[in-house]
């Protein structure tokens, strides 16, 4: 049986009956257990995945309604919230917590009888480029073991680029979805800021971050898209999305189709294989038709400063409420005076999510927050401007997905600045609120490189035509694992 | 210059301690330096981005309940009341 | 000169629901920790969704106050740690980037002194802490969050009031107020609360918090103007400080210093889109708003020349003014204002007094037209509402019952101060000396008459005798 199939085909294959769910999860959990102890995408497993299966088999068999993923196995960050499965945010503060209640995107995928296979590790809180900050140990890049993954949603792009589910929900706060899923060579979305529920995601910066479906086509995550978007009562900050499939009309190309190559993400700093990688890819879409001229917005040099700023102090408030006295792990109140109990339960948060709250209680405190906090939500604004400025001119803009290549495990963990800087190509979207995706587009040496499209807000539709368009110039290999 | 006791400030306010945890403190300098980038991007007349929503598109005021055992599923609790530490 | 500001903590307590969940408003009597949810508790991934009619009503609270409402509102978090506190943050709204809270720059007018609010808030009240072991030495910290996120009205004032009684009048008007707009019961334990800031003859402003009641906080104020006076007099300088009402020993305390570094870091709430309150919102409300406090009180005075005291009276107690507003025609209006505020207030000043009253607005109305029509006097007008509130019986048959009939012929009237001139030989000597006596021998004709005798008429008739005599 062949694992690698898509969500079109596999789909295809349950109706046509050459395919039982419980043929296919037994497979998956079989894979799952064989391929995990090198390369760790999952931090738990649903063990009750193949009674899930075997209901659904049933259900069909009976000719019953069988909601439309038919019992696909999805997998999901460990830190969107599963009613009765542990969800960790890959932290010590959450290692026993487990959610009364499904997040809004869980309930939608449940509605239409997908398998939630499993829950994926991530940088602590979400709070990485790597998977390295995980309280569980990092994830590893299946394409070669001893590179990251990426993050911070590395194993969910791990989980799909290994073929252990068909497809995952990440978050993306600053790139967390677009960048593993570059590093990976797989499909991630990062859709308009209010498209997709927030309801069940645990908050890491409120304001920027968005859940967002990763896949191995573009097709795939179109498809997961559909499922999870809309208005939801659960969130105050959805919008309505209308009547919309985005699975039609993708393979209407990008003929006559205006694509801005933004100047600041693709020479100083750009790797020269990921910049070669941009240029080809630049050149296919000329020959399919597109224009593409370069456009510079200035404030991106401005926009990791601003990010970090703004992420930060939405998590040091964020996570406040992880004072262990509620939830949390095994720590003993009596005797312990409250300031005293609750900064040591938060010494066991990681270095990352330590060195962010610090930097979140920092820039917005008196003193500091003309500064460094209002500061950067006037050049958010400023950045926004530029972007709906540039959406004037152009349909889609374009850019290599992150600067850099992947990176080997370990290199970069010390060094908290030089890994912030790699999100620069990623972070304009979420301080914009426009959505943005990352295609597999190449391998060096073994190495996966991805290509990012913007697409104006709420213009997914659009953004998905075009990354079809790339897509089916491509030829990748098989994952090696 | 940030002086090294505002960042412990902060990270108090936070309940963050940094005994034994000086390379927190070098670390967050140098990124707080890198962030002064910001003096440099000139925004004054910039807004803030922001989303609204209609009075009427707001929650109705009906009481719904959730779950009454819900207080079982926490930890750390006394008889029905959550134990916290003591306040001196 | 003294200076007192206040802030006053108002809970919602008529709406149905929390403020950004759908747990049950009403958290009082309900076993500990039942009503609670994701939301309220501060469960990861939650979100707080806000409660319209929370909006609307405090909405309401601001333009009673005569505050403006901004034409969008914005929610804040205020960040500190605190047991009570599941989040660790206080969704609440500040006015950071110009208005946006529900209210600002109003103002209410307490015996011709102006007093300016600054700013009206909506805020999420916390949960309710316990603390196990004694006052000195705790142990624990008992947490029930039944409380946590229920609809809170924060007023905060200028430093406006110059002595704790205009500050006992306008609580009181405010109390009124907001039960008169059918958004708060007063009358429940923790539904206002105050805090207030004082300081005197230019000094640095101290802050008193936990203070209980709104009889605590006169208590409170009175004991720091004392306070601070004594430290002056003797030249020591007064410290900006915060400091606690202690309510076993009726004192200000001196809170830890540590409180006085918080730095809240507030910014906006990104969970809560701005909400746009239009015009016609405002409008809306306003239509379907009870008359306000002021506005009564001014169509008390100008319409039916009622006196402002009494106005003042009627228009703030929702109780007296529905009776009021129910009983009174444009004639009678005056004396039932008058029944209402002198005679009626002694029977129903009390929460149990006003639920066993058997007075009916019929009552009042016939009441006033009996003393105008001269059927009775004002006094004996008082003995029968003393009877209607326990009986509910119709005026007219109090009337035979308690033989209450005017006495006002001439004749039999006259034979009743002979009685008393008879009887009063050594009064009736010194009232034709000291006419001011005079009184003493009208209040024998009215004892005897059970207060039936027409007033006026008997002192005409006393004079006349005392001439003669």
């Amino acid at each position: 049986m062949n694992l690698g199939i898509t969500a079109t085909q596999y789909l295809e294959q349950i109706k046509n009956g050459s395919l039982t769910v419980e043929e296919f999860i037994s497979k998956t959990m079989e894979r799952i257990n064989k391929v995990e102890p090198s390369i760790h995408a999952y931090i738990s497993l649903n063990n009750d995945a193949i009674s899930q299966a075997k209901q659904i088999d049933k259900k069909l068999k009976a000719k019953e309604n069988v909601g439309s993923c038919l019992g696909m196995p999805i997998s999901i960050k460990d830190n969107i919230c599963t009613k009765g499965m542990k969800t960790t945010c890959a932290s010590k503060m959450l290692e026993n917590f487990v959610a009364p209640y499904d997040a809004t995107v869980i309930s939608n995928l449940k509605s239409q009888d997908a398998i939630i296979i499993g829950k994926t590790n991530l940088d602590e809180f979400a709070m990485g480029i790597s998977t390295e900050f995980s309280y569980f140990g990092p994830s590893r890049n299946p394409w070669n073991t001893d590179y990251v993954p990426g993050g911070s949603s590395g194993g969910s792009a791990v989980s799909v680029s290994a073929l252990e589910c068909i497809a995952s929900l990440g978050s993306d706060t600053g790139g967390s979805v677009r960048n593993p899923a570059s590093f990976c060579s797989v499909v991630g979305l990062k859709p308009t800021y209010g498209l997709v529920s927030r309801y069940g995601l645990i908050s890491y910066a409120n304001s920027i971050e968005q859940v967002g479906p990763m896949a191995r086509t573009v097709e795939d995550t179109a498809f997961i898209l559909n499922i999870i978007s809309g208005i939801d009562q659960h969130d105050n900050t959805t919008i309505d999305k209308g009547k919309v499939d985005y699975t039609k009309e993708l393979d209407v190309g990008v003929e006559g189709k205006r694509i801005g190559i933004i100047s600041e993400m693709i020479g100083e700093g750009v790797d020269k294989q990921v910049a070669a990688a941009t240029s080809k890819a630049i050149s296919k879409l000329q020959t399919l038709g597109a224009e593409c001229n370069e456009v510079s917005l200035d404030s991106v040099k401005f926009s990791v400063a601003t990010y970090y700023t703004i992420a930060a102090t939405e998590a040091g408030s964020n996570l406040a409420r992880y004072d262990n006295i509620r939830y949390g792990f095994d720590f003993d109140v009596e005797g312990y005076e409250f300031n005293a109990y609750i900064s040591k339960a938060r010494k066991n948060f990681g270095p990352e999510v330590t060195r962010r709250m610090i930097l979140g209680s920092f820039v917005p405190s008196a003193g500091y927050v003309g500064k460094y906090f209002l500061k950067a939500l006037k050049v958010r604004s400023k950045i926004k401007s530029e972007i709906e400025q540039a959406f004037k001119k152009f349909d889609l803009l374009i850019a290599p997905t992150s600067p850099v290549l992947p990176f080997k495990i370990g290199e970069k963990v010390d060094d908290p600045l030089s890994l912030y800087l790699l999100d620069i190509n990623t972070i304009v979207a979420n301080l914009s609120g426009i959505p943005a995706i990352s295609i597999p587009y190449e391998m060096t040496n073994g190495l996966p490189i991805g290509i990012q499209f913007f697409a104006n807000s709420m213009q997914e539709k659009t953004l998905l035509q075009a990354a079809y368009a790339l897509e089916k110039t491509t030829n990748l290999p098989g994952v090696p694992i | 210059m940030v002086k090294r006791e505002e960042i412990v400030h902060a990270a108090n306010l936070i309940k963050i301690d940094l005994k034994d945890h000086e390379k927190y403190i070098e670390q967050v300098e140098k990124i707080l330096n890198y962030f002064d980038i910001l003096d440099n991007a000139s925004a004054e007349s910039e807004s803030f981005v922001t989303q609204e929503m209609s009075l009427d598109k707001l929650r109705d005021d009906k009481y719904v309940p959730f779950d009454e055992k819900l207080i079982t599923q926490l930890k750390n609790y006394k008889g029905t009341f959550v134990k916290a530490p003591k306040m001196i | 000169m003294t200076k007192i500001g206040l802030e006053i903590h108002c809970q919602l307590t008529k709406l149905e629901s929390k403020l950004f969940c759908s747990c049950k408003a009403d958290y009082r009597s309900l076993d500990i920790n039942t009503n609670i949810c994701p939301v309220c508790i501060g469960l990861p991934g939650s979100l707080p969704l806000l409660n319209k009619n929370a909006v609307e009503k405090a909405a309401m609270i601001s333009i009673a106050l005569g505050c403006k409402t901004p034409p969008k509102i914005a929610f804040f978090r205020k960040n500190y740690f605190y047991p009570d506190l599941p989040k660790n943050f206080q969704i609440t709204q500040y006015n950071a980037y110009g208005p946006t809270s529900i209210g600002s720059d109003g103002k209410v007018l307490i015996e011709d002194k102006e007093i300016r609010v600054r700013r009206i808030q909506l805020e999420e009240d916390p949960g309710r802490l316990v603390y196990e072991g004694t006052s000195e030495k705790t142990l624990l910290t008992l947490i029930d969050y039944n409380r946590a996120g229920t609809p809170l009205v924060e007023i905060v004032t200028e430093p406006d009031f110059e002595t704790p009684k205009q500050v006992r009048l306008f609580l009181n008007v405010l109390a009124d107020l907001v039960e008169n707009l059918g958004v708060s019961d007063p009358s429940l334990e923790g539904a206002l609360r105050v805090d207030g800031n004082i300081s005197i003859d230019k000094g640095n402003r101290v802050e008193i918090k936990n203070v209980g009641s709104f009889k605590d906080i006169e208590k409170a104020l009175h004991f720091e103007i004392t306070r601070q006076q004594s430290l002056a007099e003797r030249g020591i300088p007064i410290p900006a400080e915060t400091r606690h009402w202690d309510e076993a020993r009726k004192i200000t305390v001196s809170a830890r210093s540590k409180e006085e570094e918080q730095d809240y870091r507030y910014f906006l709430e990104a969970d809560i889109p701005w909400v746009l309150i239009d015009s016609s919102v405002i409008d809306k409300l306003k239509k379907n708003m009870p008359e306000s406090i002021y506005s009564k009180k001014e169509r008390y005075i100008k319409k039916y020349g009622i006196p402002l005291q009494v106005a003042e009276v009627l228009s703030s107690d929702k109780f007296y003014s529905d009776l009021f507003e129910q009983a009174h025609n444009e004639k009678n209006a005056k004396e039932i204002a008058n029944i209402i505020t002198t005679d009626l207030k002694g029977f129903a000043d009390t929460k149990e007094q006003r639920e066993q009253l058997k007075l009916t607005p019929k009552h009042l109305a016939d009441l006033a037209d009996a003393i105008m029509n001269n059927i009775i006097t004002r006094n004996s007008g008082k003995l029968a509402l003393q009877e209607i509130v326990k009986s509910g019986k119709p005026l007219s048959e109090i009337i035979s019952s308690l033989d209450l009939g005017h006495v006002d012929d001439k004749s039999s009237l006259s034979k009743i101060i002979d009685d008393v001139f008879s009887e009063e030989e050594k009064a009736v000597s010194e009232a034709k000396l000291n006419p001011d006596t005079i009184n003493y021998l009208v209040g024998k004709v009215m004892r005897k008459t059970k207060g039936k005798a027409d007033p006026a008429l008997t002192l005409d008739i006393i004079k006349k005798k005392l001439d003669s005599k």
